[in-house]
């Protein structure tokens, strides 16, 4: 039986986010092409100039709907002929939404690449948008909104975003659409979305992979053609925060309880982004975090508990998130309040090596795969922020100390203003919830 | 068509001990996966222990002799690790992916936890991690809509004494009766370097990885390879046996069962491939039948698990409000009827191998899913240099061997089925 030391670790490769090869279409298209070699599936991203503060109020939901009948044909290849010959390429085509913009996602392998980007093209700019297909997709999101409410973790994410922000805040509301406005999306309003804000203002292609051809001559013979005069382009909505609340959404006897407690964030700009990473990270995001440590690895209370930024365009979000069995989710609680507070425990220089060891260490793997450079180049894009990005928040990250994680995570994580939702078994949870403290608690009962 | 032939290199040994050591280049990033795959599972259980694998599999994040409790985890993602352990039920496997001058200190505690666990082991850590199992079921499973049906299915379409009779998450009981004397005995039995398969892939070349195999592998001791349960695979189901439950859900819900050929087998990759033209993507028969035509459903989808003591298919539907559970089975009959009939289109099969086909590319282009790749079809089928031959293999398979394969094994006269009707809340 052999026993070995514990081995060093070698000193980290120099990595750095690869650099694209930058064109311009004919019609102004911004192209961001990266060579990968060995990645036979080519990921493209098409992102859309396109906030969901764009929708109408009163039919919110109409760009997911818009969105996700894309594929049901083309005024080219009509019905079901579309998928059919986008499928029989092999590739996959997704849509994703944030709040930010929209993003039309295509995968094929790179045998496939042309013919799949001339329909993905197709898809984008001359779209059926049948009356059939999208009243089918807006039961199908009616459909899939029951399904969320049904799930206690899927409720506590929407509850807690409704109860983080105000009235005129598109971020209040589920990116896909409340059922109320969903309801109210037609035929007409879908087409007129797609023809008022599709178009090549602002938006940009991104394509990832071990091209065999030349991505910007595909790129301006599927793309570069499009136009469309009618193109309103909108400006990103700042979100603005209401005051704290505390809430259970009640569901009787359930075995467990999914909690969310946070507040407003940061986005990646601020100056403030490297060092809050740091300290979320100590506070909740490794393994043996203080708050995994505690409540998952010492008192089994929960499958696992982190404490995630999660960063928009404009500002962002943060929140403790768990699922903790109902006998034990307010002693959870009453020690997360006490971990939150750092107080007499400040962050450690060990803390802040091991987080940033972390972000630097992971980066080449999460970056080595087409889908990974272009997802994470498709975001920057949508955050504003420049093609360097990570190499410079990497840059920042090892200049992170004690002291400034500390100061971040002061000046953003205060317990007074934390708001709390807890979706679980309200008879059980809620009188012990006030005792701890949450005297103005609201119970709500379930939608639906 | 393309027909892709692949060569990611391979090399293997065998060290002393026996543990099948593969590896596989790639310097496209300075980044190394290693991954261990045992060859364990919850078809290993015995009775009134189901779901002790997996609890075995969080035992082995406790410490061993070198290695402090929660520190396996931690040391990783400290050198810049992702990590983690999945447990199924062919196969318990552990992996951590990092910068490759991390590949040591992996090793080191990979080697570490398979010779000295029971150093560490403690009731308080069994106690532990008994109760984080135990809330990772209510999350997954008894806390979320139709969170049961995995379990429904497997009892209709397995014998309850069968390896896969039971899911593998296991039940409440039987969590809590593990006893320490449990550990021991599994791990003995199961934890040995020949009963497991180290896969090392990334940014080393292959004299170093075996040189590193051996280094921290080679001093631990081989052991008697436990007894199999029984792979001989059970035939068709005989008749219709039907089960119903019900829960406060947000739509109605039926779901088919069969059970196949065990993976590793001509029929089987037909009836994989039978299941992606029947319920796989957009221009799926399901999603076109009974979700876009008909507009009975909500989704309706089908796929096969491969399995090696043999496999199971399910077949399902979310109802649209208003559509009862007997029209929705009626449609899925129908469609399942008409495979077995008609068999796939040229189209169908040609789209079914193309889908096929970018899956396969989008897994082997991570180093992590790669060398996962080779520990399963070294320890399943033996055999890892299959990885490289996958697509050709389905490339094979023609439309006549999908409807015979479907008339012979997806057979509506065949399949079990399960009811989920709403409860009122």
């Amino acid at each position: 039986m052999s026993s070995l030391p514990q081995p060093p670790i070698g000193p980290p490769a120099v990595w750095s986010f690869p650099t694209p090869e930058r064109a311009r279409l004919d019609n102004g298209i911004e192209v961001l092409a990266y060579p990968l070699r060995g990645q036979h599936v080519v990921s493209a991203h098409l992102v859309l100039d396109l906030p969901l503060n764009a929708e109408d109020r009163a039919a919110e939901g109409v760009a997911t709907i818009a969105a996700r009948t894309l594929d049901e044909g083309s005024r080219t290849h009509h019905g079901e002929e579309f998928a059919e010959l986008l499928e029989t390429e092999g590739a996959g085509l997704g849509v994703d939404l944030t709040l930010s913009g929209t993003q039309v996602v295509l995968d094929v392998p790179v045998s496939h690449l042309d013919r799949a980007l001339e329909l993905f093209a197709e898809a984008v700019t001359e779209p059926a948008l049948s009356d059939a297909d999208v009243q089918r997709h807006v039961q199908l999101r009616l459909a899939q909104i029951e399904q969320g409410q049904a799930n206690s973790a899927q409720a506590a994410t929407t509850a807690f975003r409704s109860a983080l922000f105000d009235d005129a805040s598109r971020a209040q509301r589920m990116n896909g659409g409340e059922a109320d406005t969903v309801a109210a999306v037609t035929p007409d309003a879908v087409r007129r979305f797609h023809a008022e804000h599709y178009g090549p203002a602002g938006a940009t292609l991104v394509l990832a992979g071990d091209f065999t051809q030349d991505p910007v001559a595909l790129a301006q013979r599927c793309l570069g053609g499009w136009t469309n005069p009618a193109q309103q382009v909108v400006a990103p909505q700042v979100p603005a925060g209401t005051g704290r609340r505390a809430l259970v959404i009640d569901r009787p006897g359930a075995v467990q309880a999914d909690v969310r407690y946070g507040g407003l964030g940061i986005d990646r700009r601020d100056p403030r982004w490297a060092d809050i990473s740091v300290s979320s990270y100590a506070m909740g995001g490794g393994f043996l975090s203080r708050l995994n440590a505690t409540l998952r690895e010492d008192k089994g209370y929960t499958y696992g508990v982190r404490l995630g930024f999660a960063p928009m365009r404009s500002g962002g979000t943060f929140a403790v998130q768990g699922s903790f069995r109902t006998e034990v989710v307010v002693d959870a609680l009453a020690i997360t309040r006490e971990l939150l507070d750092v107080g007499s425990s400040p962050f450690t220089r060990a803390e802040v090596d091991d987080a940033v060891n972390f972000y630097v260490g992971i980066s080449p793997l999460r970056y080595a795969t087409a889908d990974g450079v272009a997802d994470q180049a498709a975001a920057q894009v949508l955050g504003g922020l420049p093609e360097d990005y990570l190499d410079r928040s990497l840059a920042r990250l090892r200049a992170v100390t004690p002291e400034s994680a500390l100061e971040a995570y002061g000046s953003l994580v205060r317990l007074d203003d934390l708001t709390l939702v807890v979706v679980g078994d309200a008879s059980v949870i809620a009188d012990p919830l006030r005792a701890l403290g949450f005297d103005d608690l609201e119970v709500v009962q379930r939608a639906g | 068509m393309s027909s892709r032939t692949l060569d990611y290199p391979l090399h293997e040994q065998t060290l002393g001990n026996g543990l099948r050591v593969l590896t596989s280049p790639d310097h496209g990033a300075p980044v190394v996966a290693v991954n261990l795959w045992y060859d364990v599972g919850s078809r290993h259980e015995e009775a009134g222990r189901t779901g002790f694998a997996h609890l075995f599999e969080h035992i082995m994040f406790q410490g061993s002799a070198q290695v402090p409790t929660g520190q396996h985890i931690a040391l990783l993602q400290a050198a810049g690790a992702s990590v983690n352990a999945t447990t199924w039920f062919d196969r318990t496997n552990y992996f951590e992916t990092l910068p490759a001058g991390g590949l040591d200190l992996a090793l080191w505690l990979e080697a570490d936890r398979m010779g000295t666990l029971l150093d560490a082991l403690t009731q308080e850590s069994l106690d532990n991690q008994r109760e984080v199992v135990k809330e990772e079921k209510r999350q997954r499973y008894d806390n979320v809509p139709y969170g049961d049906v995995m379990q429904l299915l497997n009892g209709l379409t397995f014998p309850a004494d069968h390896p896969y009779g039971h899911t593998t998450i296991g039940s409440m009981e039987d969590l809590n009766a593990a006893t320490l004397t449990d550990v021991q005995t599994f791990f003995r039995r199961h934890y040995l370097p020949n009963n497991a398969v180290l896969s090392i892939v990334g940014d080393v070349t292959p004299e170093d990885a075996f040189d590193r195999a051996e280094t921290y592998f080679g001093g631990l001791a081989a052991g008697p390879v436990p007894a199999k349960p029984s792979n001989d695979p059970l035939p068709a189901l005989s008749g219709t046996e039907r089960a119903e439950t019900s829960a406060d859900v947000p739509a109605a819900a039926v779901y088919l069962a069969w059970r196949l050929p065990p993976r590793g087998t001509a029929v089987f990759d037909a009836l994989d491939l039978a299941c992606s033209v029947l319920g796989h993507g957009q221009t799926s028969r399901l999603h076109q039948r009974l979700v876009r035509t008909d507009e009975l459903a909500e989704s309706a989808s089908a796929s096969a698990t491969g399995l090696i003591g043999g496999s199971s298919a399910f077949a399902s539907a979310r109802a649209r409000d208003g559509v009862s559970c007997e029209q929705l089975e009626a449609a899925l009959v129908a469609e399942v009827d008409r495979l077995a009939t008609e068999g796939p289109t040229e189209q169908e099969l040609r789209r079914a191998k193309a889908q096929y086909e970018r899956h396969w590319l989008n897994e082997l282009a991570r180093v992590d899913s790669r060398a996962d790749a080779f520990g399963e079809y070294a320890t399943l089928e033996r055999d890892p240099t299959l990885v490289n031959r996958r697509i050709t293999d389905l490339e094979a398979v023609d439309a006549d061997q999908i409807q015979t394969a479907v008339a012979d094994w997806l057979r509506s006269d065949q399949r079990a089925t399960l009811t989920y009707r709403q409860e009122p809340s």
